[in-house]
């Protein structure tokens, strides 16, 4: 039985200035859950600054000119000094030839300067001014598509919100910079200890060649290095505009009393035009792409297939071929891999990875359970595949598929950080809050034929890349 | 502070915890509810008085096995397909998982499933039947996550930092080993089951849109109502004997990053001393204004990860510190740590950091439950615990009588780094000190 999609009471409003902001009014607790989402992600770099979107992110935590200031008028000239240094630090390590002993002494510059301008920051005021408001989930993040910010709070701080963010998207001061690349330094270096995201790493790079989805959002080591915070200011006057992003409130407030704070606290930030989002096209695929990781840990592989985008209609019926594959224990994977021929330990799909802004992979994820090799599950993977291209899906399996995510539209309401997150995303990449009922739609019409289709069209050998974990021969 | 222009006055927040109604079944079978109409969907969550501190010597794993085949290894009514089959046609989900302390069973369901779905969640804690085949692609399964235990070096290090700490051969640190995997019968299964899932031995929590507090009770009362079995017997766990001095164990592994992990000495469950205790860890390594955070990822960009935690046990709990950092910078990273530690133990906090901690902890209290489910999950949680009925109404206020002499009073006592164990994983070829400068090393390999 169709049903039609049952949406909740959101209240949208767009701002003077551009900013959408979104408000669903929810009671249990007294709380409030805010998502402000920016459509400035690792894609809207320039080449050779990847990771920029990401460590800026982590900048927009270190305070304005005068949050974590004891003064910016005299703070001023002394962080222009430490990045006078920084960048004179970067030209020699990138130079042809780097003297050793001149980078030396240019890092103690550095040093020096930034101990500096140490006498005018205030530490970490940002972050206190939140624990003592009762934050809970302060946090931000960068993906290929977005930058997002997140925090709850009590529900009487709601315009302590606004204060603070007005002033923390108008007046950001990226002070310690050097120091928190060095932070997103170790994050890489700990994204670069888990095989996880090592393998995944592998497989962007290996599947794109042109698109900017071949790159890591915590950026190349290399490219980290080289960033500056003249490079992060410029990202910010691109892509920080109220134009470019919206605002999602969930949680005991009122909708009218949201939209007059936010306009009296954000409508002072300025709108501007933003640049053009073409990115080089992929070229089709021609040929399968494999590539092995060495690497000290257990076998796994992963697999990418070039997906056409969520504009394109095939891909709800690609959406309907991952989850036969794979939604739960009685998904094609579990139960005939994981259980049944127990050739897995894990196995599942995904349409789109990772990103969805512009055409990327819809990719599978397994390791195999000991005596079996990765080629032997690789194996098996496809034969499951193929069994799917050549015989429709089980009306049973449809159904379920539909009824879980109907579920999940119900109980994605329960969590008010989680719902805010949603409807941001969805309002500011997809172009509509919402998003996920009306996918919710095309699921429901999509037939069993066009899933085999799908699977037939895009789960190809010439548009596949597979990327295997292997252990050093000893 | 300064704060900025225009932040209206920050007054305090005060929440009341709703109670719920707590009531016993007539076999015995303790239940929380608390019924929420938001939405079309119910909650229950059973906590079962086991555990894998009470696993037999020599069957290690045993009670997580138990657990896990309760789901997956058919009931009296319900074929492994069949469960698995009726609840994805519902949208709905059943789990069963074992912690150190605790055996959890949970179900969520949309409220027009709810009988349906429950029945099959009753079956599984009353009726299991542990299948051959499942039991042997179970016991599989355990024995190809074992070989994946140290992939990631991060979780890794925590977890040989608790076994060292306690000892390989204690309950509060010891981990499955193939062979103690591969011991396990269906016997041993079933007895696991027969002596820990019974109404007598299980709290159970739900919430949602089940009609009435009395409906509810009586679909329960259905459910479970002949189901008999009281209170499950243990053994005794053995004394914690932790040694005195500083100790450190270095494990061998060519990482990108170095982890480093610092144990000491924590809490007996309701020792009144978890109040200034969790303010100490709120300012040594809370969040990202702590003193950790602040002094090696903010000021000195060492790491990206470091945080302190503490966790209570029956006996005797842990405090733990973790920091990730590059092989060449392991050393003044673990110096730092120490230092900071240290620091908790020799001064008085502030007295505007230390209302910082407590308005952190107090302002955000709220977030502890923000649906029913979880408020009721969480009164079921405490009675579980053997935690005073009003624990959670007088936490507040407790958390708010805390001063700097106190936390200091507790930091001498608990966060003096010079009895920790001190484990580190990484090259140290490439550390920029040895690990001796820390203390007596004991070499450990990967395995």
């Amino acid at each position: 039985m169709p049903i039609p999609p049952q949406y909740p009471p959101v209240a949208a409003r767009r701002l003077s200035n551009g900013l959408q902001v979104l408000v669903l009014e929810k009671k249990f607790v007294p709380t409030v859950s805010f998502a402000l989402v920016f459509k400035a992600g690792n894609v809207d770099n320039t080449p050779g600054k990847t990771g920029l979107a990401h460590l800026f992110e982590h900048m927009a935590f270190k305070g304005t000119t005068s949050l974590n200031s004891a003064g910016y008028a005299a703070e001023k000239p002394a962080l222009d000094r430490v990045e006078a240094a920084g960048q004179a630090l970067i030209a020699e390590e990138s130079s042809a030839n780097p003297d050793p002993a001149a980078v030396e002494q240019l890092r103690a510059a550095l040093d020096e300067a930034e101990a500096a301008a140490d006498a005018f920051i205030v530490e970490d005021e940002y972050w206190k001014l939140y624990s003592t408001l009762g934050e809970s989930g302060l946090n931000a993040m960068t993906s290929a598509d977005y930058t997002a910010y997140v925090v709850s709070l009590p529900a009487p701080r709601l315009e302590a919100w606004m204060v603070i963010e007005a002033d923390r998207f108008k007046n950001p001061v990226l002070r310690e910079f050097y120091r928190e690349r060095s932070v997103v330094m170790e994050e890489r270096r700990m994204g670069e200890s888990e095989p996880g995201r090592v393998l995944w790493e592998a497989l962007l790079a290996k599947a794109f060649t042109a698109h900017p989805y071949r790159n890591p959002t915590i950026g190349w080591m290399e490219d980290i290095r080289r960033l500056s915070r003249t490079d992060a200011e410029e990202f910010y006057r691109t892509y920080y505009v109220p134009n470019n992003a919206t605002l999602a409130v969930v949680g005991d407030v009122e909708p009218e009393r949201v939209f007059a704070l936010a306009e009296k606290h954000f409508s002072g930030w300025q709108a501007r035009p933003l640049p053009s989002r073409e990115r080089p096209v992929e070229p089709p695929q021609a040929g399968e792409r494999r590539a092995e990781v060495i690497f000290k840990a257990q076998p796994s592989l992963r697999l990418g297939f070039h997906n056409p985008g969520p504009d394109h209609p095939d891909f709800y019926a690609l959406m309907m071929a991952c989850e036969v594959l794979s939604s739960g224990k009685t998904g094609r994977f579990y139960a005939n891999l994981v259980e049944g021929r127990q050739l897995a330990l894990y196995a599942s799909a995904y349409t789109s990875f990772p990103g969805s802004r512009y055409p990327s992979l819809c990719v599978i994820s397994a390791a195999p359970k000991a005596p079996h090799t990765t080629e032997q599950l690789d194996a098996a993977l496809m034969e499951e595949i193929e069994r799917l291209q050549a015989e429709p899906p089980a009306a049973w399996e449809m159904e379920k598929i539909l009824n879980n995510y109907d579920a999940e539209m119900v109980k994605q309401l329960e969590s008010n950080s989680g719902m805010a997150m949603s409807l941001a995303q969805n309002e500011q990449l997809l172009g509509d809050w919402r998003y996920d009922w009306q996918t919710g739609e095309r699921l429901r019409a999509v037939t069993p034929a066009q899933v085999s289709a799908a699977a037939a069209k895009y789960f190809s050998r010439d548009n596949r890349t597979a990327v295997f974990l292997k252990e050093p021969a000893v | 502070m300064s704060l900025p222009p225009g932040l209206p006055a920050i007054g305090a927040v005060s929440f009341a915890p709703p109670r719920g109604r707590r009531a016993v079944l007539s076999n015995g079978l303790t239940v929380h509810l608390m019924k929420d109409a938001t939405l079309p969907v119910v909650h229950l969550t059973a906590f079962i008085r086991a555990g894998k501190m009470h696993d037999p010597a020599g069957r290690t794993g045993l009670g997580e096995l138990t657990a896990r085949l309760l789901r997956d290894g058919g009931t009296a009514n319900y074929t492994p397909e069949d469960m698995d089959r009726r609840l994805e046609l519902l949208a709905a989900s059943v789990d069963s998982n074992m912690g150190v302390e605790e055996g959890r069973a949970d179900l969520t369901a949309l409220t027009r499933d709810l009988d349906a779905a429950l029945d099959i969640y009753a079956d599984m804690l009353m009726r299991p039947v542990f299948d051959p085949e499942k039991v042997k692609s179970k016991i599989a399964e355990s024995l190809e996550v074992l070989r994946r235990r140290n992939d990631d070096p991060g979780r890794a290090s925590v977890r040989e930092a608790l076994r060292a700490f306690y000892g390989a051969g204690h309950p509060y640190g010891w981990r499955s080993e193939p062979a103690t995997l591969r011991a396990i019968t269906r016997e041993d299964l079933q007895a696991c089951h027969a002596d820990h899932y019974r109404p007598g031995n299980i709290i159970l929590a739900a919430a949602g849109d089940f009609g009435t507090e009395e409906e509810m009770l009586s679909r329960l009362e259905d459910k479970f109502g002949g189901w008999k079995g009281g209170p499950a017997e243990f053994r005794p766990i053995p004394p914690v004997t932790i040694p005195a001095g500083r100790r450190v164990v270095h494990i061998q592994k060519d990482a990108q990053q170095a982890s480093i992990v610092l144990v000491l000495k924590g809490l007996r469950r309701h020792d009144p001393l978890e109040y200034p205790l969790t303010v100490a860890n709120e300012i040594l390594g809370g969040g990202l204004s702590s003193r950790l955070a602040s002094e090696i990822r903010s000021r000195r960009g060492l790491a990206y990860t470091v945080y302190s935690y503490s966790a209570k046990k029956p006996d005797r709990g842990y405090t733990l510190g973790f920091c990730g950092t590059a092989p060449n910078t392991a050393g003044r990273a673990t110096e730092e740590l120490l230092r900071q530690f240290a620091l908790m133990a020799a001064a008085e906090p502030g007295a505007e950091e230390t209302a910082l901690a407590r308005d952190a902890i107090v302002n955000s209290f709220v977030f502890r439950f923000p649906t029913a489910f979880d408020l009721i999950a969480e009164r079921a949680a405490f009675e579980y615990y053997g935690y005073p009925a009003d624990y959670l109404d007088g936490y507040a206020a407790n958390i708010s009588a805390v001063g700097p002499a106190e936390v200091l009073a507790a930091s001498r006592r608990l966060l003096d780094p010079a009895d920790a164990l001190l484990l580190v994983i990484g090259d140290a070829a490439k550390f920029d000190r040895p690990l001796s400068d820390f203390g007596p090393v004991t070499e450990q390999a990967e395995d």
